[in-house]
């Protein structure tokens, strides 16, 4: 019996291998460089990394705290109106919509909203030409604002589509208990439905985490000038001083933000499997 | 009897192989560093025009990527040819980043032909002679010149800032109206800064040339601080075509660009003809891409003949400054005589060559160059 087991671990080595080449090799190796200088432990990449980007490091992490909020917030409502509204026409018309960005790339939205949020861009354009607002009131949104939106437009497809599917994956029984009780919508929702949702809330919340952390072009594309996102300095740390060690040490902190989220999740994760 | 067939089949293969390297055309291998209109511009133009005059030869053109990391391949071929010591290299000719070209030649990876060829008396600029403070005489021709410069909307602006000094005034008078990218968002927002330090820290030909000495760096202090100060009065924009963008968009009034891509866009109708060129003083940095041949090419004399037919005053002309709206490589003197006065007009109307010579820069050299950057980053930017 023992035999056919460690048999039956033969089938998943090339797939391991393959995680512990592509993977777990360079992150190790991107680990290690990100500590040490010619061999030996040091802390001086580490260091520079905070001379230089702590302004950068602290602005990554407000600009994601900001726009998993609100993405949290739309996403909840969105799959909301999908889940209670009782006009099915619209709700339909709705999950077309919001699954829409679910298709389009991070680096072509970076585009569209570059020429889309602009002093001059679209969206004022169409505000100028309605007679909503002059031309002298018009503001730019590319900048820190600008980054939120895009990174919220682009992950609502992806958080609204785990989150309605918890909510229509829930016992219709209970909502349509609540309802014969005399509960308003907004209570089913917030004292019915949302509870039961959590761990799937809080799964597409660190994935949109993770996802944004990563993104290159939007803070490269949207944002101007300083502060910067940490994937924007990374990337220049390769690309004009050829120094790797420091982008390095910026990957390690963006990889113990997102770390420490992760734990954070589990361990939510875990209390409640306990209670239970 | 599988002997004898094998010994007719080797013999045939033999034949054929012999025969087709009887018939053969002569390949000349060109690889070029830069971005894809510098790759279609030797492979669709002056591959066909060599070819034309040197029948049975054929170019073969390879594109090694954009910005030093392409011309850095090419230094690792070289020298991994160099390292194994074979006879004869398989790159004939190479277009690569001025940066590059000084290590290359550092490296002893280039011939010396300069001299061997007659386009190399129409050489007048300095960035022929010195790559960032390595002495490059004789081993490169520059290909073309790219320059950064202040470009400005003239239909608002009647006089243009002349210097630096001009430039942080008509700030603090018009705040928000000049954009520039920064330093992590393409070269023009780097020369600048470059230019910047240039005028407030260390004079450019201390910083472009050798010898190197990190005690320089301390006295820039002053430089950053007020530079942290002229961000406030900015508005900072999302790359090279982001300032065009938003000079086009009529969001700003002023900003730095390069050159070349202005008069581009110029000529596409991207932006207004209005927009119009300044080079401020004391100057701002522009580089040169070099034609440069390995020691050990394979055929060194068609390798001559190609650069001497790129870097003539008819290709630069035509090519160089009339297709592409680059600055020649050659003396601008030569060119001139070949070309139409529209065009000439059009690429010294606004920035005029007494001009260039005056506030055309080079890059500081390597070391100086990452002390600029990382100062703006640790005084300026965080």
């Amino acid at each position: 019996m023992r035999q056919t087991t460690s048999h039956k671990l033969w089938l998943i080595a090339p797939a391991a291998l393959m995680v512990g080449i592509f993977f777990l090799y360079p992150l190790c190796f991107s680990l290690y460089s990100a500590i040490t200088l010619d061999g030996s432990l040091t802390l001086t990449h580490l260091d520079k990394a905070f001379d230089l980007y702590s302004k950068d490091i602290l602005f990554t992490i407000i600009i994601v705290l900001i726009s998993v909020a609100i993405l949290a917030i739309l996403s909840i409502t969105i799959a909301a109106l999908i889940t209670l509204s009782p006009f099915r026409s619209l709700t339909k018309t709705l999950g077309f919509l919001y699954r829409l960005p679910l298709f389009i790339p991070f680096i072509v939205t970076a585009q569209m909203m570059r020429t889309f949020l602009a002093k001059n861009g679209l969206m004022n354009n169409a505000f100028v030409a309605s007679g909503l607002l002059t031309p002298m009131d018009t503001v730019s949104f590319l900048g820190w604002s600008g980054i939120i939106i895009t990174f919220v437009w682009k992950q609502l497809a992806f958080s609204t589509l785990l989150i309605s599917g918890a909510m229509a994956a829930l016992d219709e029984s209970q909502i349509r208990a609540a309802r014969n009780l005399g509960a308003s919508r907004l209570r089913i929702l917030l004292q019915i439905i949302l509870p039961q949702i959590i761990p799937t809330l809080g799964v597409a919340i660190v994935l949109s985490i993770v996802t944004m952390m990563s993104v290159l072009s939007v803070p490269l594309m949207i944002g101007t000038g300083s502060p910067t996102m940490m994937t924007a300095d990374m990337a220049f740390r390769i690309n004009s001083y050829g120094d790797y060690h420091v982008a390095n040490a910026l990957g390690l902190v963006s990889y113990c933000i997102c770390a420490g989220l992760a734990w954070f999740y589990l361990r939510q994760n875990l209390k409640e499997k306990g209670a239970n | 009897m599988f002997a004898k067939t094998n010994i007719a089949v080797i013999a045939a293969v033999g034949l054929t192989q012999f025969s087709s390297f009887a018939y053969a055309e002569t390949t000349l291998n060109v690889a070029s560093a830069g971005s894809q209109n510098m790759v279609d511009y030797v492979k669709t133009y002056l591959a066909p025009k060599f070819e034309a005059t040197h029948p049975g030869v054929k170019v073969n053109v390879v594109g090694t990527g954009p910005g030093d990391a392409g011309s850095h391949k090419i230094m690792e071929k070289l020298s991994a040819q160099n390292d194994s010591g074979l006879a004869k290299w398989d790159i004939d000719v190479a277009v690569v980043h001025q940066k590059i070209g000084g290590e290359l030649v550092k490296d002893g990876l280039l011939a010396k032909y300069r001299s061997d060829i007659d386009t190399g008396k129409m050489v007048s600029r300095d960035s022929a002679k010195n790559a960032l403070g390595i002495n490059v005489n004789g081993y490169v021709m520059p290909m073309f010149h790219s320059q950064t410069a202040i470009a400005y909307n003239s239909d608002f602006i009647k006089n243009p800032p002349k210097s630096y000094d001009e430039l942080i005034k008509w700030t603090q008078q018009h705040p928000k109206s000049f954009g520039y990218n920064g330093i992590k968002n393409g070269m023009s927002g780097v020369s600048f800064v470059t230019g910047w330090i240039y005028a407030y820290g260390t004079d450019a030909n201390k910083l472009s040339s050798m010898p190197y000495d990190k005690s320089v760096e301390s006295s820039w202090k002053k430089a950053f601080a007020e530079l942290k100060q002229f961000n406030k009065n900015i508005t900072f924009t999302p790359g090279n075509a982001g300032t065009l963008d938003m000079l086009n968009r009529g969001e700003i009034f002023m900003g730095p660009v390069w050159v070349d891509m202005f008069y581009s866009w110029k000529e596409q109708g991207k932006i207004p003809p209005s927009l119009k060129l300044s080079l401020i003083a004391p100057g701002m940095p522009g580089q040169p891409m070099y034609y440069v041949t390995p020691t050990k090419a394979q055929h060194p004399k068609l390798a001559r003949e190609f650069i001497e037919l790129a870097t003539s005053p008819e290709i630069q002309a035509e090519g160089i400054v009339k297709k592409f709206n680059w600055y020649p490589g050659i003396d601008a003197n030569y060119v001139k005589a070949k070309l139409d006065r529209a065009t000439w007009e059009k690429l010294f109307a606004e920035i005029t060559p007494s001009d260039l010579s005056k506030y055309g820069k080079s890059f500081p050299i390597g070391p100086y160059f990452d002390d600029i950057k990382e100062g703006y980053e640790r005084n300026v930017s965080n």
